[in-house]
């Protein structure tokens, strides 16, 4: 038995049927977290159940990641092709080979850059945001391509048996078995950071699942330049309605009628934690300045401007009775890196836009 | 199959294409860097990566027993991902000292400790091959021609 035989297109389409599977699910989450970040009318984000987004963003790390052993076995199988005979050929042949450079190019940009962005590793001088958006279309689209040039030889494949009969050493059923161990080895060594019950083994997790108050932080008060201002005696949240204006000091906030609410806080870097949340009911808070329901609210941070200093908060979850002004967490005082004095909260909505260190509620007219 | 193959290609055309649009939005020297890194990746796997992992299997089977194949080039592949996922967070590149929520654990020892696990299997799954019973097929499929007895002699 030789190499090449166990290699073959009954392992390539298989692994990438199921690499074909974790990018759709990456690409599909990804732009749920997208459209969330960057609403648009036609998008619908609902606040039930509160845990939608933990899972989604979660699946969105989950998969890319279990796509790189899946990849790596997929460009494998199919090297040697890199090889085949003629080298540079006709018309045909150069754009084939061009969108196969596209299709593995694109593919290995977003899983590289997706594993260095969770581990906040910015290597690359380019901003992640944008252009994680804008090559995951590419490699989206040169996924679909490549699937309508191969549907022939995918069809046959995978009709085919996996069976080969080596003398001695790997077959390629041991291929197909040991990619799918590989998918669930590196999902156990890394999930747990938003599968609590795998935290104890995900050995290579960019998160434990620590922190202050038993979560951990994303920014901190020192990144974000709030040390000061936001242990000022002269701190108020301000809230405003047009000419309606209303400030209130930390004390008159705790004096408010209080709701405690099971909540997790889901980052878009694929980490996530519950925990329990207390404040004032958001929507008894921009009551008192006489807001409509149906009003968009823009949330200001202490945090001089930056991306995420402000941001609007859909009327829908502004309205939902689970969204907190919270002021502690897990029963203490919100520590600084938490968002002292008190941050937003609301249900299925990215960490990223859980505006902390508030300082000023504007209802949008 | 063919309008099914036209529709999946015009539609993967239409959503790359807007992916170049939005690439194309980025100033020439950020677009250069996007490119770069794409074609880096490319490069690595192809020219260094790849030939690299057929050399330690030319090299493997030479070494190594044919019997311990299976499991060792399992192992190896499962070390090689564990490798690949702890490169971002090994020497902690990424942390910075205003937040010790992030990179918080002890990276080295796990790689280590996944590794060892992981070749810990290998002289078990040898035992276990060795061990269990054995499915006729299997023996049919270990065999070489070495092994089918000649032709019974005519009486």
């Amino acid at each position: 038995m030789t190499t090449t035989t166990l290699r073959g297109t009954a392992v390539t389409a298989r692994v990438g049927l199921a690499l074909g599977i974790a990018v759709a699910v990456c690409f599909m989450t990804g732009l749920i977290s997208h459209f969330i970040q960057h609403p648009q009318p036609w998008f619908f984000w609902p606040t039930r159940p509160v845990w939608l987004y933990r899972v989604t963003q979660g699946l969105h790390v989950i998969s890319g990641i279990a796509a790189i052993p899946l990849i790596i076995v997929k460009l494998w199988s199919v090297w040697p092709k890199l090889f085949e005979r003629p080298l540079i050929g006709g018309l045909v042949r150069q754009i084939e080979r061009l969108s196969i450079l596209v299709l593995v190019g694109s593919m290995l940009f977003q899983l590289s850059t997706g594993l260095l962005n969770i581990a906040q590793w910015y290597a690359f001088k380019f901003f992640f945001t944008t252009s994680h958006y804008a090559m995951s279309y590419v490699a989206a689209g040169a996924v679909i391509v490549h699937i309508g040039v191969k549907l022939p030889v995918i069809r046959r494949a995978l009709g085919e048996p996996v069976d080969d009969t080596p003398a001695l050493g790997p077959s390629r059923r041991t291929v197909l078995r040991g990619t799918w161990l590989a998918v669930a080895l590196a999902t156990v060594v890394t999930a747990g950071q938003t599968i609590p019950l795998l935290r104890k083994v995900s050995v290579l997790a960019p998160r434990s699942g620590q922190g202050p108050q038993g979560v951990p932080v994303n920014r901190s008060a020192i990144a974000a330049g709030v040390l000061r201002s936001a242990r000022s005696p002269d701190y108020r949240l301000t809230v405003t309605n047009g000419a309606t204006i209303r400030a209130f000091t930390v004390a008159e906030l705790a004096a408010m009628p209080q709701a405690t609410h099971r909540l997790p806080i889901a980052c878009v870097e694929g980490w996530s934690a519950d925990a329990e949340w207390t404040g004032v009911v958001l929507a008894d808070v921009v009551a008192a300045v006489g807001a409509s329901r149906d009003s968009d609210l823009r949330m200001i941070s202490l945090e001089p401007p930056g991306p995420y200093s402000r941001t609007v908060l859909p009327a829908r979850h502004a309205r939902d009775s689970r969204t907190l002004i919270a002021l502690k967490l897990n029963g203490q005082t919100l520590d600084l890196d938490h968002g002292y004095p008190c941050r937003l909260i609301a249900p299925t909505r990215p960490g990223v836009l859980q505006t902390k260190w508030l300082t000023r509620i504007e209802v949008v007219p | 199959m063919t309008a099914v193959r036209v529709i999946l290609i015009g539609i993967g055309l239409a959503i790359g294409g807007y992916g170049a649009v939005l690439v194309w939005d980025n100033p020439p020297v950020i677009i250069m860097r996007i490119v770069v890194w794409a074609l880096v990746g490319v490069v690595l796997h192809d020219a260094v990566f790849a030939p690299l992992c057929v050399a330690l299997g030319f090299a493997g089977r030479r070494v190594i027993p044919g019997k311990w194949w299976q499991p060792i080039a399992v192992a190896a592949f499962f070390s090689v991902v564990l490798v690949f996922l702890a490169i971002p967070v090994f020497g902690k590149p990424g942390m910075r000292p205003d937040n010790m929520t992030v990179l918080d654990r002890n990276y080295p020892l796990g790689l280590w400790i996944s590794l060892a696990i992981v070749w810990a299997c290998v002289p078990l799954f040898y035992l276990a091959v060795r061990l269990l019973p054995v499915r006729q097929n299997e023996v049919v499929e270990q065999e070489s021609a070495g092994d089918v007895e000649r032709q019974p002699p005519a009486l």
